[in-house]
């Protein structure tokens, strides 16, 4: 929240409490004919001010303007200042001790959740950095290991060793690719200065440009696809979009085992575009389903799965629909295979029709 | 010996990229020049005349734009660009100053002379374009400019007026691609907020009469957020 939304927020909130009060006062004044309550309902609207607002400052003016209006509406003399009494400097210094110490106890409760978030965000980009490490270095052995085999036994090695070699590390340069791209977005959504690029996409644009980019990665694998036959315009950041999309189409082919199909659907609800892959291999084992966009799976159990890429691919999809105001779900299908969904909000009808 | 192999200048700061670019044009018969300077590009473009230019954007001594803007002012030569994927915006205003093209990294081999290829040709075709009687043909799609009629196969496509303006108008420039503000000025001469979205609606149309199905776009690709692009014949 910037600095003057934050003072307009405090200020606006302070009025409130502090006219409630005074209201309440004036209400119950009038049905029970007595001031006893006055001070109570005064020190709890101080305590409420100093409890929701920054720093000290409101607080301490809510207390000071408590025991003005206090002195002048419900103490006797009514509607009438009376301030060196000693009731009304008492009554001034507990409401400021209120004060106080309200704004000091939530101020300190507030930096410690700050402290504790920052540490939960430390712990998470360690864990990141340590998976993506871990993943990194794998493709990066492969080649380097390909080249200098090459390198140092040029002659040696038959035309299509070195042919298979080299194809192996083209392989794992596409991949290295794909992961960066994927760290690329995280930071891009991550960084709270940076806003997302959000353009009206036409639907059946971006679908065509994904499957362009898959079937370049994964010329075997069909995809059934069924999108709307409208003309459906939905604003969003296309690329981080497509990367999602490629990430769940992508992780259906590394981890869905015996799949024999795979679905890319889109259906139009409440002016909401839902998005789903769909496979019909071996599903996600239950326990895992709870976590698996919490990300790096790798990071607390052994990773062992070699290149899965998963466990940041998910998290990334996740961190990206999450930005989109959206959530992404997993579930099993009951016919088998697994399904991913998410819901991004459509563009309003009258700007589609030219 | 007579030289008349193409001339290919490549700015790029990067050696192994610049090395592996060098390689590659060099053994598909192009003769090839390479600097790490924009300053020196742009005095190699005035002594070499080179028949096309490989740009990297992120040079170290001048803004990649600062060298197409000043490129422009004394050639047409077809410059393509070399971006990383996240600067979008960098690659529409590269494009709108004047480049012909834009190749993400990383990129293949094939990629990268199958621009190369369609940027020369392009440079040739539109020297005497649009000859009376022309007709142009991509796969099955066929367009006659004279009588302003489209076939897919033996098929006569009707589009309306404005769909046909952008199909002929994509159709001129094979290969590149084209911003969207670039087809916006060219069919209707002027850009306001909706226009962008009336050239989706059309394209959608487009698309739709011409059999196009997603995934399986035999002419147009979608250059997401940046524009359309009219397949080459030899992609």
């Amino acid at each position: 929240m910037s600095k003057t939304n934050r003072l307009l927020a405090d200020s606006g909130f302070t009025c409130l409490v502090l006219l409630s009060a005074f209201g309440l006062n004036l209400l119950l004044q009038n049905q029970f004919q007595t001031p006893a309550m006055t001070p109570m309902i005064f020190v709890l609207g101080v305590f409420l001010v100093s409890w929701r607002t920054q720093g000290y400052l409101w607080g301490i003016a809510a207390s000071l303007i408590s025991v003005i209006a206090v002195n002048w509406a419900f103490t006797y003399p009514y509607w009438a200042f009376d301030l060196i009494s000693p009731e009304c400097i008492s009554s001034a210094v507990a409401m400021l001790i209120v004060a106080i110490l309200t704004g000091g106890l939530t101020t300190r409760l507030k930096q410690q959740e700050k402290l504790k978030a920052d540490a939960e965000k430390e712990r998470m980009r360690g864990n990141l950095l340590r998976a993506v490490s871990h993943d990194l270095r794998t493709p990066l052995t492969a080649i380097y290991g390909a080249c200098s085999a090459i390198v140092e036994n040029y002659d040696g090695l038959s035309r299509e060793t070195q042919l298979k070699l080299l194809k192996d590390v083209q392989s794992d340069a596409q991949w290295l690719n794909r992961m960066v791209e994927n760290l690329l977005s995280v930071t891009r959504v991550d960084a709270d200065t940076v806003r997302l690029s959000k353009n009206s996409t036409v639907l059946e644009e971006l679908i065509d440009s994904l499957l362009l980019k898959f079937h370049k990665h994964y010329p075997d694998q069909k995809v059934h696809v069924e999108i709307p036959e409208e003309f459906v315009c939905i604003p969003m950041d296309a690329m981080l979009i497509e990367q999602v999309l490629m990430n769940l189409l992508e992780n259906a082919i590394f981890h869905a085992h015996g799949m024999k199909n795979l679905w890319l659907r889109v259906t139009v609800r409440d002016r909401k575009a839902v998005f789903s892959v769909e496979d019909d291999g071996c599903g996600i084992p239950p326990e895992r389903i709870d976590h698996l966009f919490t990300g790096l799976l790798g990071s607390e159990a052994p990773t062992d799965t070699g290149r899965s890429n998963m466990g940041i691919g998910l998290s990334v999809c996740s961190t990206i629909i999450k930005a989109h105001n959206g959530q992404i779900k997993a579930f099993n299908r009951p016919k088998g295979g697994a399904a991913f969904s998410f819901a991004l909000e459509m563009e309003d009808r009258k700007h589609a029709e030219q | 010996m007579p030289n008349n192999k193409y001339k290919l200048l490549v700015v790029e700061d990067d050696r192994s990229i610049a090395s592996f670019v060098h390689t590659v044009l060099e053994t598909n018969g192009y003769q090839v020049l390479t600097t790490e300077r924009c300053q020196q590009g742009l005095l190699m473009l005035t002594s070499h005349r080179p028949d096309l230019v490989v740009l990297d954007l992120g040079l170290p001594d001048m803004d990649g734009e600062e060298f197409i803007r000043t490129a422009r002012q004394e050639s047409a030569v077809p410059i393509i660009v070399l971006s990383a994927r996240t600067e979008e915006q960098d690659k529409i205003s590269a494009l709108d100053l004047g480049a012909n093209d834009y190749i993400t990294k990383p990129f293949g081999t094939g990629e990268l002379l199958a621009r190369v290829r369609a940027a020369l040709r392009n440079n040739r075709h539109n020297s005497h374009a649009a000859a009376p009687g022309s007709v142009f043909t991509l796969d099955d799609l066929m367009i006659d400019y004279d009588r302003r009629k489209v076939k897919v196969g033996a098929e006569t496509i009707h589009l309306t007026q404005t769909e046909y303006n952008i199909l002929a108008f994509l159709s001129q420039y094979t290969g590149k691609v084209l911003t969207y503000s670039a087809i916006i000025c060219a069919i209707w001469g002027s850009l306001d907020e909706g226009s962008v979205k009336k050239l989706q609606v059309n394209m959608a149309n487009i698309r739709k009469k011409l059999g196009c199905r997603p995934g399986e776009n035999r002419y147009i690709v979608n250059e997401l957020g940046v524009g359309y692009r009219m397949l080459d014949v030899q992609e």
